[in-house]
């Protein structure tokens, strides 16, 4: 029966192709969606290393260091660089802040840290910054070494480029000595938002919080958990779309193949026969469309301004979820063919 | 030995709101070799015998017996075995699979019974070969003529070697020179070891038939009239009755009713002395399509069509008699 069936797909092959093409489009956008969600995690990922702590210290109460607002002298850092465990200390500021583009405002994220110390990325293209009014930026930002910005009411010369240092859904950062982000946030004060070390603190002084490097990742991770619960569930629609897809063309291929149908049970086809032709078809439809979507979620990936990773397990996951849409897409026309009465093959076209 | 054994078959459903009876305890023996022509007009009930035969239809009372084997009660496995190898059927249209090669269509049923790939290849090859198609298997049904249609639809019914060959129609969509290569590959077919039936409205196989069913019998022949006296509230005839008597009013009351698939009645009408009914089933030789019963005592007499052509004058005419004449 699969053999019937499989006839039908290549005798109907212009419908069926273009189901697959619109079945795999959806299945792309699902990968790529896959991609999105697990993107915000690979991106915080890939900012943290770059910083290069073993643990963060921040004010109790705290839960991590890229949603906290408050402050604690930054020379705190000397007393936890002292505590067993420790190798080095340092304090990093996080602040939001908005480049002047034009008329333009383009969100960053800064971190200011001590030249030469803990916290210091390295520079794809050109230097880290040596010296206040000078930055290292985020190539997602769009400026060259040598290039001018005005982020808040201050003026920066860019030193150097880093590539895929974005945080929070891509927005870029941007790296500067420790001074100037306490004039951009604190006014001046020798305050800090976090204390990164190398080594992990056994004890800390007294009103200070240590935060995991995992801890710190979901700290980050936090306020975007609806956006991604969102994204995961737009992922479950687009698998029900895709078997809607499915299910409404090999259903119409059963309206038309109901007489096939019958004379198929008049010469001794069971239901079960007629049901596994009809998931036979589905799911080749499905499996096709399936590897189709690897290749077009690639070309979708770049159009998106997000970083999009596509997990290996979306794609180990996607042949196993075309097996699943593709049978439950055969029950649509499941009923028309076990229902068509053999009787049917005695009449005349 | 295959023969063919109907006895007593009936065959009652509902259809819309009313009970249709096409078949009326049907009797039909044909021993194996013999070639049965079931004839009769579209409404007659060929299809529905053929539905039966082919273990598709289950009769509502009756019996019919295939070789030894019982075919009117089977259900589950053994239906579909007897489905599978114990008939094989040509139908009306062919109904050929557009998407398979006439091999393919010749192969289905083999699939569908289990047969493995190459052996399935090689009985199809062999059968395309015996209907003269061996230079056309891989062509599709669509590049087929309706005469090399008709020899693949033979060949695919003819894969299991069944004991019953059933064949509906077999000339309706062929011309002139199609039709006798294909009605000679039929006869040839009711060899011993199988009996071949062909449903067909056309006269034109009769001297090819070893033995020919008349499913809607005429009635057209001179008969005596019948007086009948009637009790009120006993019925003359059912709904799905076969009778050659047209009826008039002699004096009483006839009501004429339909018999709904919920098991009311429906009245059609009431007859009164001097009027007339029942002219259309033995007209056109189809079973009642209403029943009639006595409202008050009623005398009758019941006529041969062609009496009641002679004593009441002009032809029928059909439309006329369809409105204000029914059964």
């Amino acid at each position: 029966m699969w053999l019937i069936s499989l006839r039908d797909l290549v005798y109907r092959r212009r419908r069926f192709v273009i189901a697959i093409i619109g079945t795999a489009a959806v299945f792309a956008m699902a990968l790529v969606l896959a991609g999105m969600a697990a993107g915000f995690r690979v991106e915080a990922e890939r900012t943290q290393n770059g910083i290069g702590a073993d643990a963060w210290v921040v004010p109790s109460g705290v839960p991590g260091p890229w949603t906290n607002f408050r402050t604690m002298p930054a020379s705190l850092a000397a007393a936890v660089a002292a505590e067993p465990g420790v190798r080095a200390a340092a304090p990093l500021i996080h602040l939001r802040q908005s480049v002047h583009e034009g008329s333009k405002l383009i969100d960053v994220n800064v971190f200011g840290h001590r030249i030469g110390g803990l916290g210091e990325p390295a520079a794809a293209q050109g230097r880290v910054e040596r010296h206040p009014g000078q930055v290292l930026v985020d190539s997602k930002l769009g400026v060259h070494v040598g290039d001018t910005v005005v982020i808040g009411r201050w003026r920066f010369t860019v030193t150097g480029v880093v590539h895929g240092m974005t945080a929070t859904s891509g927005i870029p950062t941007v790296w500067m000595p420790l001074q100037d982000a306490q004039t951009m946030g604190f006014g001046g004060q020798p305050l800090t938002t976090a204390i990164i070390t190398k080594g992990v603190p056994k004890r800390l002084p007294p009103g200070l919080t240590l935060v995991s490097n995992a801890a710190a990742l979901d700290d980050g991770l936090r306020p975007l958990q609806s956006g991604i619960q969102s994204i995961s569930s737009s992922k479950t629609f687009l698998w029900v779309i895709a078997a809607i897809i499915i299910g409404a063309v090999v259903y119409l291929s059963t309206l038309e193949r109901v007489r096939d149908f019958a004379v198929l049970k008049a010469v001794g086809a069971s239901s079960r026969d007629l049901f596994l032709g009809l998931a036979a078809q589905s799911v080749v439809i499905a499996l096709v469309a399936a590897a189709l979507a690897v290749v077009l979620a690639q070309l979708m990936a770049p159009l998106f301004p997000l970083t999009i990773a596509i997990p290996w397990s979306a794609y180990a996951a996607l042949p196993v979820v075309a097996l699943v849409v593709g049978t439950l897409a055969s029950l649509v026309g499941l009923r028309k063919a076990v229902t068509v009465d053999p009787a049917l093959a005695f009449g005349a076209n | 030995m295959a023969d063919l054994l109907v006895k007593d078959l009936t065959v009652e459903y509902t259809t819309g709101d009313y009970v249709v009876r096409p078949i009326d305890r049907l009797e039909i023996s044909a021993p194996n070799g013999h070639l049965v022509l079931l004839l009769g007009p579209s409404g007659c009930g060929k299809t529905t015998l053929l539905s039966c035969l082919a273990g598709i239809l289950s009769p509502t009372a009756g019996s019919i017996m295939v070789g030894d084997r019982e075919i009117s009660g089977l259900t589950g496995q053994e239906l579909t075995d007897y489905r599978r190898h114990g008939v094989g059927i040509v139908f009306q249209a062919f109904n050929l699979i557009a998407s398979l090669s006439a091999l393919e269509n010749v192969e289905a049923p083999m699939w569908l019974g289990g047969t493995g790939r190459r052996e399935a290849k090689q009985r199809a090859g062999e059968l395309i070969a015996r209907v003269g198609l061996e230079d056309r298997g891989h062509h599709k049904p669509g590049q087929l003529s309706g005469g090399r249609q008709q020899r693949v639809a033979i060949a695919r019914a003819l894969v299991h070697d069944p004991p019953l060959l059933l064949a509906d129609e077999p000339t309706a969509h062929l011309d002139y020179i199609q039709v006798e290569s294909g009605l000679q590959l039929l006869r040839e077919l009711a060899a011993p070891g199988r009996v071949v039936v062909v449903a067909t409205h056309g006269e034109r196989m009769i001297p090819l038939a070893d033995q020919v069913v008349e499913l809607a019998p005429k009635f057209l022949e001179a008969r005596e009239p019948e007086r009948v006296e009637l009790a009120p509230g006993e019925v003359l005839f059912n709904q799905g009755d076969r009778s050659a008597l047209v009826y008039v009013v002699e004096s009483g009351e006839i009501e004429i009713f339909k018999v709904r698939g919920d098991h009311t009645e429906e009245r059609v009408v009431l007859r009164h002395a001097g009027e007339h009914f029942g002219e259309l089933g033995p007209l056109l030789g189809l079973p009642r399509s209403a029943s009639a019963r006595a409202v008050t005592a009623t005398v009758l007499t019941g006529y041969g069509v062609a009496d009641f052509r002679e004593r009441f004058g002009g032809d029928i005419q059909v439309g006329a008699a369809l409105q204000s004449h029914p059964a």
